[in-house]
């Protein structure tokens, strides 16, 4: 009960409340430059806050953190330029809002509904933090591979138009994230024997090209053209329009923190998950998805808010990272003389009531910032074309340098901007190349992990997926989803209906 | 005349020389760390530099540089001028680099500022495995050929290393060996029981060994470890291992070769003193990380040790790319 008390240390504490808000004040800019991200920021400031003690340092990445995510999909809705791979769905729907002039309205949406996310993200943390890892732990090579089998399957979601097309585009991502130096074997594959291609291609630059260098080019095709004016009267949603949303947001929200629980798989999974979810159960859009649906905006924007409570609990419970800033908070909470891992739960359990504490508060300071800053933000897309299309190329540019502090990423980053231009052309869907990026690793190094503990046995390896209940499920889904798909069943269900 | 010119130039040089040293460091130095955010080497580089940065009166700026199993940090600052304001920040992979056909260059084109500290490796089991110690698990491979999976973060890392090790002493292993990214993954997965058996570093285990998620088998050490005290030694059960212990992974900060030798000296006595610092020791201690801190020629030779005896190892288990005899690597002993 004492250990719970620490919950409340973030609000009585004037230093460490201030802490929090100015994280997720500069998190949510950092998020919504792309190339800037949430992981950057956070190593950054283990060296920076070294000497503090370690509440402060604390209450600080968790700021950033929380901010970060939700700053994401800003960019993502008023450039068409996600700030991170988890806004990536949110830009599907949210550009073509934009372009309506209900910027406004979408990001107001977005930031209630994000603040709903994390709040439920955070509620598991907090009741059933023990369970949901011991759950996570249960996911075996074999169930991550077909959990990347599902998320392939979303390349139909995510491609409006021609499938082909979407499938191409998922191939071509696959293929980008296996170049560089395979870390299990360490065969060298695509790298033409040059020295700086053995790191591989680095998936931020891929983002930053095909998204922000690409638009940038598209909208050359009508600089004159006067920019939306956008209505900024309605930013707070209404609370019908929560309630309508309500039921969609407890199941993407659930969804997001058990992606963000699985060490190996974060936000930008869970939200692409939840996108492909709503489109599924969401029976008469108000618009179609892909031009504007509100409920392609919700999805992804709770999801990957909820994953942030996820990702902590592994974290938590066990010490392992849910992802690669939970992995630096490790760090600095090692840095800082503390032990994380299975026993600082029970040893140092006010650390664990202090750090949902500071989670709860930084999600209020998201709901504050992001509801505040919007009249200013939506200037940006107001602006003349001529002044921002220069703006979004060195943006691109200074985000593509600051991944590594590299140059070569900037020409990756530059060049797959031109590729994206091309493929926005013919009508190649670009969202699917991210995808292929984000799973290639994680359903090839899952596929061989499984098959080699199976004796390279395919036999062994089905009978591994139906003696499991889990692996069973998964499998069912991608067996589901997969028919439902084709031809096949869509005359099926019309026979069914007439 | 001649003479007298060349006596007042190198005189000259020397002043010059002298006076670098005097100044430096006159402008931030950049430490790069060949591994990611929140690993190891990243905890001890960031623990022991702010200490160091205080004797230098200086700052040193630390960034981040992975890719190539840390090869693409070492290339960039091998390919930097030798002027002691990029340091290397890195870990004992460098010196498998080229018989692992992993690049033409290594730690022999570094000086050495210090030698922090070593990591132990110790076997550890998930807790359903029908075993509880070192013998047990390999009276289970002999009973059950191709059945006990192993975890491995690929050739040349530490895994590769302690079974090449145990192969040489007890004979070819029949187990089924998985690939994992890093000892954080695969000891995640060892939890989650996708893998029976793992060699990791004792640092990256402790937590969960002492809370009961893991079981250890054996401290591939010659003694029993002071931070897991009753976790005996593999020597106790075969002598034979004494031969190529005690052996871990170890953290070390290097600058160019050919760097003035008065910045050495001064970046050695920074980092010499850093790392008596009381936080950093209990870091080290907490990590279950035995602390070196040796430079000069102590940890020239024990470089030269280290890569020996382990390029020697992954030869004879047939893991390596090339002979270490290519790049005039010794064996052991000879």
């Amino acid at each position: 009960m004492d250990a719970f008390l620490a919950f409340f240390t973030i609000f009585t504490h004037l230093e460490l409340l201030l802490l929090v808000g100015l994280g997720t004040f500069a998190g949510v800019y950092v998020g919504a430059i792309p190339g800037l991200s949430v992981t950057m920021a956070v190593s950054i400031l283990i060296s920076f806050t070294f000497s503090w003690d370690v509440l402060p340092a604390i209450s600080l990445m968790i700021g950033i953190y929380m901010g970060g995510v939700y700053g994401g999909s800003r960019t993502a809705i008023l450039l068409n330029i996600p700030g991170a791979p988890s806004a990536i769905a949110t830009a599907l729907d949210g550009y073509p809002m934009a372009q309506r002039g209900e910027a406004g309205e979408a990001i107001g949406t977005t930031t209630v509904m994000s603040f709903f996310g994390g709040l439920i993200g955070i509620g598991v943390l907090a009741l059933l933090a023990p369970f949901v890892s011991d759950f996570a732990l249960k996911f075996q090579p074999r169930d991550y591979m077909l959990l990347a089998v599902l998320g392939i399957l979303l390349v139909g979601s995510l491609s409006s138009g021609s499938l082909i097309k979407g499938i191409f585009a998922g191939a071509f991502g696959i293929a980008i994230g296996a170049v560089g130096m395979d870390p299990l074997t360490f065969t060298e594959r695509f790298t033409f024997d040059i020295p700086l291609m053995r790191g591989g291609i680095n998936f931020i630059a891929v983002m930053i090209g095909m998204f922000g260098v690409s638009e940038a080019l598209m909208q050359l095709h009508h600089v004159n053209k006067d920019a939306v004016r956008q209505q900024i009267n309605r930013i707070v949603p209404s609370f019908g329009t929560i309630k309508k949303y309500l039921p969609l947001s407890l199941q993407t929200s659930s969804l997001g923190v058990i992606i963000g629980a699985l060490p190996g798989t974060g936000g930008d999974i869970a939200a692409l998950m939840a996108y492909d979810h709503a489109k599924r159960v969401t029976k008469n859009p108000e618009r179609p998805f892909g031009e504007g649906a509100m409920e392609g905006l919700v999805a992804p924007e709770t999801a990957n808010n909820a994953a942030v409570g996820g990702a902590f609990i592994p974290m938590m419970t066990l010490g392992i990272p849910g992802d690669a800033v939970t992995a630096i908070m490790i760090g600095a909470l090692f840095i800082h003389g503390l032990n994380p891992g299975p026993m600082l739960m029970i040893e140092k359990p006010d650390m664990f009531w202090f750090i949902v504490g500071a989670l709860v508060c930084a999600n209020f300071f998201m709901l504050l910032f992001g509801l505040t800053g919007i009249k200013l933000f939506t200037k940006i897309v107001e602006m003349p074309r001529a002044v921002l299309i220069p703006l979004i190329l060195l943006l691109s540019i200074v985000g593509a340098y600051a991944v590594n502090n590299s140059i070569t990423d900037v020409y990756w980053m530059l060049g797959f901007g031109v590729i994206g231009y091309m493929m926005r052309h013919y009508g190649y869907p670009l969202g699917p190349v991210i995808l292929g990026v984000i799973l290639s690793r994680l359903l090839d190094d899952n596929w061989r992990r499984a098959i080699i503990s199976e004796r390279e046995d395919l036999g062994r390896f089905f009978h591994g997926i139906f003696t499991s209940p889990l692996s069973l499920v998964l499998f069912m889904a991608v067996v589901l989803i997969f028919v439902s798909q084709t031809p096949l069943w869509t005359k099926f269900r019309k026979k069914e209906s007439s | 005349m001649k003479k007298f010119v060349i006596g007042a130039v190198s005189a000259l040089s020397l002043m010059t020389s002298a006076a670098i040293a005097q100044d430096y460091p006159t402008k931030e130095i950049q430490g790069i760390i060949q591994w990611g955010a929140g690993g190891s080497t990243d905890t001890v580089m960031r623990a022991v530099t702010p200490h160091a940065e205080d004797v230098l009166g200086g700052t040193v700026v630390m960034q981040n540089m992975t890719g190539g199993v840390g090869a693409i940090a070492l290339n960039h600052v091998a390919n930097e001028d030798a002027d002691g304001y990029k340091l290397l920040m890195g870990a004992e992979n460098p010196l498998l680099y080229k018989v692992m056909g992993l690049g033409d260059k290594d730690y022999s084109d570094f000086v050495p500022i210090n030698i922090l500290a070593r990591g132990t490796a110790i076997l550890v089991a998930n807790n359903d495995a029908p075993f509880d110690d070192y013998a047990g698990m390999m009276a289970y491979i002999a009973e059950n050929p191709g059945e006990l999976r192993i975890g491995s973060t690929g050739p040349g890392g530490l895994p590769s290393v302690v079974t090449a090790m145990i192969e040489t002493v007890e004979g070819e292993l029949d187990v089924i060996s998985i690939p994992y990214d890093g000892d954080g993954p695969a000891l995640t997965a060892l939890q989650g029981g996708a893998i029976d058996v793992m060699p990791a570093v004792l640092g990256a285990s402790i937590e969960a060994i002492k809370a009961g998620n893991m079981k250890p088998l054996a401290i591939m050490d010659t003694t029993a470890n002071e931070y897991l005290p009753g976790v005996p030694a593999v020597t106790d059960f075969n002598e034979g291992f004494a031969t190529y212990l005690p052996w871990g992974p170890f953290f070390g900060v290097f600058v160019k070769q050919g760097t003035d030798e008065a910045i050495v000296s001064k970046l050695q006595g920074a980092y010499a003193e850093a790392a008596t610092n009381q936080d950093f020791v209990d870091l080290m201690a907490s990590r279950g990380f035995t602390l070196m801190n040796i430079s000069g020629d102590e940890a020239q030779s024990f470089l030269t040790k280290w890569q020996q005896g382990t390029s020697w190892l992954l030869q004879d288990a047939g893991l390596t790319k090339a002979s270490p005899e290519e790049f005039g690597i010794a064996r052991p002993g000879e």
